[in-house]
């Protein structure tokens, strides 16, 4: 249906450089394939966010999330696979472009999940989109990769002579205390799952446009607690089950 | 300059190929000069595209028609060929009947007949052969009246057609369409009124013929189309380009328009009732549904200024680019916009697309379309939709305890979804009331449910926060969502906390599945019983995987075997999911998410899960909670898409089978051919072509048997595969009435002594009270209308229906929606299911929900 308005034979704007084959053999597999993969993630959004939302669409078999090939914590994407092609069709139909903890979200087919692809490509170990990123984006680790290493540098100048200005250093009063920031996954909470997992998150009343740099953040720029990727919260440190893969073969109905 | 094809599609529309101008007869001439000049180049590509057009964009009929009737004037040979190719797909779509097709294909020949592209006499006997064919079918002795369903939709394709081309028939060939319309009363008058017992979206269980004296889809419409007869064929939502042309389209020579057939009907069953009769009707009304249900949400003033059939014609409108726009979001919601009337519609187009997403028994797409297109309609009319949509929310709010069961859940799924991609913004101090109702009450109930998945899609403290303007509500939030691991310290147990900690142990010293299941038999089992090994095992293995969804996969599929181990039998599959049920008590969705996972696995069966479900602490929760509906639905969606899948796998198996058996026969064939050949062979003939290629043609035939043998061979293990499945869901099936109708029997005796279903609210007749009309986005025009009061108008503060009562009609609301969702997986099995569950004991009440759901006649009841 809807032929009018679309090219049905491309489903993808995204050719996977990695894919082992020609652009006609990913075509035909991108035709047939139950995967989807889903970008523009908050680092904070759980397997079970995406669960609820994609299952909406047709019995899921998998998620697998994206992580920061350093930090083993999500880094904003992930595969799913359904179980059905139709099912795949409609989660790309209906549910890209649309929000998910309030991010706009796009989900495209895929080529199909292969072991190593959870990885972030990106130099830093996230993805590369967030290496050179310029803007603030409190869901996916505030500032790009590069620009956080800039800010780094220039803390540590700050910092330099905090001693004797620290006073002066105009305190901002935490908007989202930062104090939680790395300390509360460690606490009485042993799930991250449910706890507070973003109420550091000054992204309440952003707009869905997040390549929008407002002004505010801007003014933040030196204070340490942006040049530092907070550790996600929702990385549960004593996950010991991820690394082994199991057979994507077997049909669990 | 645009390119003839951006022309074609965007005709009449306000866009930069037609210079931002939007008058229809300057669009149909730079169209047509277009076209025109690209004649000679690309005829073909000119009418495959322009058919794809008209077929797809079915709003701009009027447009393609009277493009099409000056393409006449140039180019005949063109015109027979646009009408010839609808005429082959016309009889195409009839013979597959494929719906939307026929529907939009005739209302293209009434546009080609108004601008006299085609005989009027043409179209009239199109419409005398599906009205014989209607006629034909809905005939006791000659048809097949459980057919009935694909007549009714014939009828309603003829008089859908009338909105466009009434005026123009009457016009030129009056005597003619008078016999036809004679012949539509006198089918009204043979063909049974169809009762929406089952598929109404508000249900008045205790006023029972209520829907007997409404009117059918098809009686409706006939009368708007009396009605606009009457109005002299005079409406505002069909344009009429080509009266513009009309001095021109007179002078051209009209197609004629071959002969249609309509597919027969297939043979009727033996009695006019009855099982056999069912199953047929079944069918019928499957391959022909009816499109809308109207849900008539709003006050009837907010459409007092359109027409009867003006509405209708919106409706038409508003579905086709729903259908045939579904996947292009720009564009599905620019046209729902902007639709070529003169009036304003969002609270029709509101109406429209709810009634879509609670269409019963399932809508045309999967309901997360409409989340989309109501996004995208709030996105596109800022101003005006939200609120619409906001007052269309209240109105079912209002009503929710008439609401189909199915539609509660649809209606949960989609508001918790649309709110989440509006910040999650609702003013809840509206709703705040609710909190003073008992905890059964629909309305509290249907707030607890979105806040419930609102969580889901986000997490706790975000939805804490959205409902700020109403705090109390906070009670109605789900805990947060944390395991409840009973030997995470000595209190569960000093013994189940020392082996927890060894299975711990175990499983982080990667200990094999083998290794564990004899540590189980050895150690534990042996030595103290069955229920704490029960309990160590699964609350320890939950708890390793209780990180995520991948940790839980990755435990059950690491070791699921111990589990299974342990529980090798129903009753201990029943405690297992008690353990599932008990260590995530504190989050819904991770309950029904390990119960699905530990399905898939076949470590518990759906018989399983079904008595746990109708285990008493659950049977308890059936008015006040989803929960464990959630996780039956799960159960039966399961095993339903196993069966379909094995369907679907052996339908393109015994496709294989007879490509193979093609194969094989023609490499018969062809051996064949060769042996009989004679062959010079020095100087003899001989039998036989030269050995070589004997060779070769003998091992081919070796080859093809081979192959037909084992598709053949993978079809018949399909084939066992597939009726062990049908026993399974036969099986499924018996005990989940056989359950139902256990829990129900004694409420029912207990709440409703004389049989009959009757509320304790005299409130119906009063008058809705109107004290937070503040907070209505609204019009308060509380007069109930006669039409509001058949879609009732409880207001939401006279519920007054007590907790055994409310637990029955939920209840039976659910046996309703089951039954109603998978009706033809059950008809096959009725005779069994009459014959083991409803020859019983049972409760008229609950007889009648399953009838209804299967839209069975109360008659069959003997």
């Amino acid at each position: 249906m809807a032929l009018l308005f679309k090219d049905p034979s491309k489903l993808s704007a995204y050719r996977d450089r990695r894919f082992p084959g020609t652009q006609e053999e990913f075509d035909e597999v991108l035709q047939n394939s139950t995967t989807v993969y889903v970008g523009n993630m908050s680092f904070y959004t759980t397997e079970e966010q995406v669960y609820e939302l994609f299952s909406r669409a047709g019995e899921l078999k998998k998620i697998v999330m994206g992580l920061d090939k350093n930090t083993k914590t999500p880094c904003g994407f992930c595969f799913l696979m359904y179980y059905s092609r139709e099912d795949a069709e409609d989660s790309v139909k209906y549910i890209s472009g649309t929000i998910l903890d309030d991010r706009p979200i796009r989900v495209d087919f895929d080529w199909g999940f292969q072991e190593g692809r959870q990885w972030g490509r990106g130099r830093s170990g996230g993805q590369v989109r967030d290496e050179y990123r310029t803007d603030y984006d409190p869901g996916r680790g505030g500032y790009g990769k590069l620009v956080q290493r800039e800010l780094e540098s220039q803390r540590q100048l700050v910092d330099y002579g905090a001693g004797s200005l620290g006073s002066f250093q105009p305190v901002m009063p935490p908007p989202y205390g930062r104090h939680g920031g790395n300390h509360y996954h460690g606490g009485s909470h042993r799930h991250g799952r449910d706890y507070n997992r973003k109420r550091y998150r000054e992204d309440d009343n952003r707009e869905p446009d997040i390549s929008k740099r407002s002004p505010n953040y801007d003014s933040r720029r030196n204070s340490d607690r942006d040049s530092r990727p907070e550790k996600n919260p929702r990385f549960r440190e004593s996950g010991d089950s991820d690394e082994e893969e199991e057979d994507d073969g077997k049909q669990h109905r | 300059m645009s390119s003839w094809r951006n022309l074609v599609l965007r005709i009449g529309e306000k866009c930069p190929d037609y210079g931002g101008n939007d008058d229809f007869k300057d669009h149909i001439e730079t169209c047509f000069g277009a076209v025109r000049r690209e004649f000679e180049y690309s005829e073909d590509d000119i009418l495959e595209f322009l058919l794809q057009c008209a077929e797809q964009l079915p709003h701009k009929i009027p447009l393609y028609g009277t493009l099409v009737g000056l393409l006449n004037l140039e180019n005949e040979d063109f015109v027979t060929k646009v009408v010839e190719n609808t005429q082959a797909n016309l009889q195409a779509a009839l013979d597959s009947g494929n719906c939307d097709r026929i529907r939009v294909l005739m209302r293209f020949l009434t546009g080609l007949m108004c601008s006299k592209v085609l005989q009027p006499s043409s179209l009239v006997v199109l419409f005398e052969t599906l009205l014989s064919s209607a006629a034909t079918t809905v005939d006791d002795d000659k048809g097949n009246p459980s057919w009935q369903a694909r007549a009714d939709f014939y009828i309603t394709c003829i008089l859908s057609c009338l909105p466009w081309g009434g005026g123009e028939l009457v016009e030129q060939v009056p005597e003619e369409i008078e016999r036809v319309m004679a012949g539509i009363q006198a089918y009204m008058s043979i063909r049974r009124h169809v009762s929406d017992t089952g598929f109404s979206v508000f249900e008045y269980i205790d006023e029972s013929n209520q829907s007997d004296n409404e009117k059918d889809f098809l009686e409706d419409l006939w009368i708007r189309i009396q009605d606009l007869s009457n109005n002299g064929w005079k409406l505002d939502s069909v344009p009429r380009p080509h009266l513009s042309f009309e001095a021109q389209l007179v002078a051209v020579k009209s197609h004629d328009f071959g002969p249609i057939s309509c597919p027969d009907h297939s043979d009727p069953p033996t009695a006019l009732s009855g099982i056999a009769f069912g199953r047929q009707k079944h069918e019928a009304e499957s391959k022909y549904p009816q499109r809308i249900r109207r849900l008539n949400i709003f006050p009837s003033s907010k459409y007092e200024d359109v027409q009867s059939i003006d509405r209708f014609v919106v409706e038409e409108y508003l579905l086709d680019v729903m259908l045939f726009l579904n996947g292009c979001r720009k564009e599905c919601a620019s046209y729902m916009v902007g639709l070529p009337v003169s009036f304003r519609y969002e609270y029709l187009m509101a109406e429209t697309i709810f009634s879509q997403l609670l269409l019963l028994p399932q809508p045309p797409f999967k309901p997360m379309y409409y989340t989309l297109v109501i996004i995208d309609l709030c996105k596109a009319l800022p101003g005006a939709f939200p609120a619409v949509v906001a007052g269309a929310v209240r109105a079912l709010f209002d009503k929710i305890a008439d609401l189909d069961m199915e539609c509660r859940t649809r209606l949960i799924l989609w508001f918790s979804h649309h709110l989440s991609n509006f910040q999650f913004i609702w003013p809840w101090e509206e709703w705040a009331h609710v909190l003073d109702l008992p905890k059964w009450d629909p309305q509290r109930v249907f707030v607890q449910e979105i806040l419930e998945r609102e969580v889901r899609l986000s997490y706790w403290d975000k939805i804490k926060q959205s409902i700020e303007s109403a705090p109390a509500l906070e009670e109605l939030l789900p805990p947060k969502g944390t395991p409840n691991f009973k030997y995470s310290s000595e209190d569960g147990g000093k013994t189940e906390h020392a082996l927890s900690s060894e299975l711990i142990g175990m499983v982080k010293g990667r200990l094999s599945s083998r290794e564990i299941v004899s540590w189980v038999e050895d150690s534990v089992l042996a030595v103290h019983g069955l229920d704490i090994t029960l309990g160590v095992v699964v609350q320890t293995l939950l708890n390793i995987g209780s990180k995520s969804f991948t940790h839980l996969i990755t435990v059950l599929e690491r070791y699921g075997q111990v589990i299974s181990r342990i529980c090798s039998d129903q009753d201990k599959q029943v405690m297992l999911i008690s353990e599932v049920s008990s260590f995530w008590r504190n989050n819904a969705q991770m309950t029904a998410i390990a119960i699905d996972r530990m399905m898939g696995y076949r470590l518990i069966s759906n018989l399983a899960i079904v008595r746990w479900v109708f285990s008493p602490s659950n049977v308890d929760q059936f008015h006040i909670s989803d929960r464990p509906w959630e996780i039956l639905r799960n159960a039966v969606n399961k095993t339903y898409n196993r069966i379909s899948d094995l369907r679907k796998e052996m339908s393109s198996l015994k496709r294989s089978v007879l490509s193979a058996e093609e194969s094989a026969s023609k490499a018969r064939a062809e051996l064949s051919a060769a042996e009989s050949k004679l062959t010079l062979m020095d100087g003899e003939p001989v039998l036989g072509e030269n050995p070589v290629r004997m060779k070769r043609l003998k091992s081919q035939v070796d080859k093809a048997n081979e192959e037909e043998v084992s598709v053949r061979e993978s079809l018949e293990a399909k084939e066992a595969l597939f009726a062990k499945a049908v026993d399974e869901i036969e099986a499924l099936f018996i005990s989940l009435y056989k359950s139902f109708s256990n829990v129900l029997v004694e409420p029912l005796r207990d709440a409703f002594k004389d049989g009959m279903l009757r509320r304790t609210d005299a409130a119906d007749e009063m008058p809705i009270d109107d004290e937070d009309s503040s907070a209505m986005e609204l019009d308060k025009e509380s007069e109930k209308s006669k039409k509001s009061h058949s879609n009732g108008d409880r207001s939401g503060n006279d519920y007054t229906v007590g907790e055994k009562e409310q637990w029955c009609l939920s209840t039976l609301g659910y046996v309703k929606a089951f039954t109603r969702q998978y009706a033809s997986e059950i008809w096959p099995h009725v005779e069994k299911l009459d014959a083991d569950v409803l020859s019983k004991d049972v409760h008229p009440l609950f007889l009648k929900a399953f009838y209804a759901g299967l839209r069975r006649p109360m008659s069959d009841l003997v």
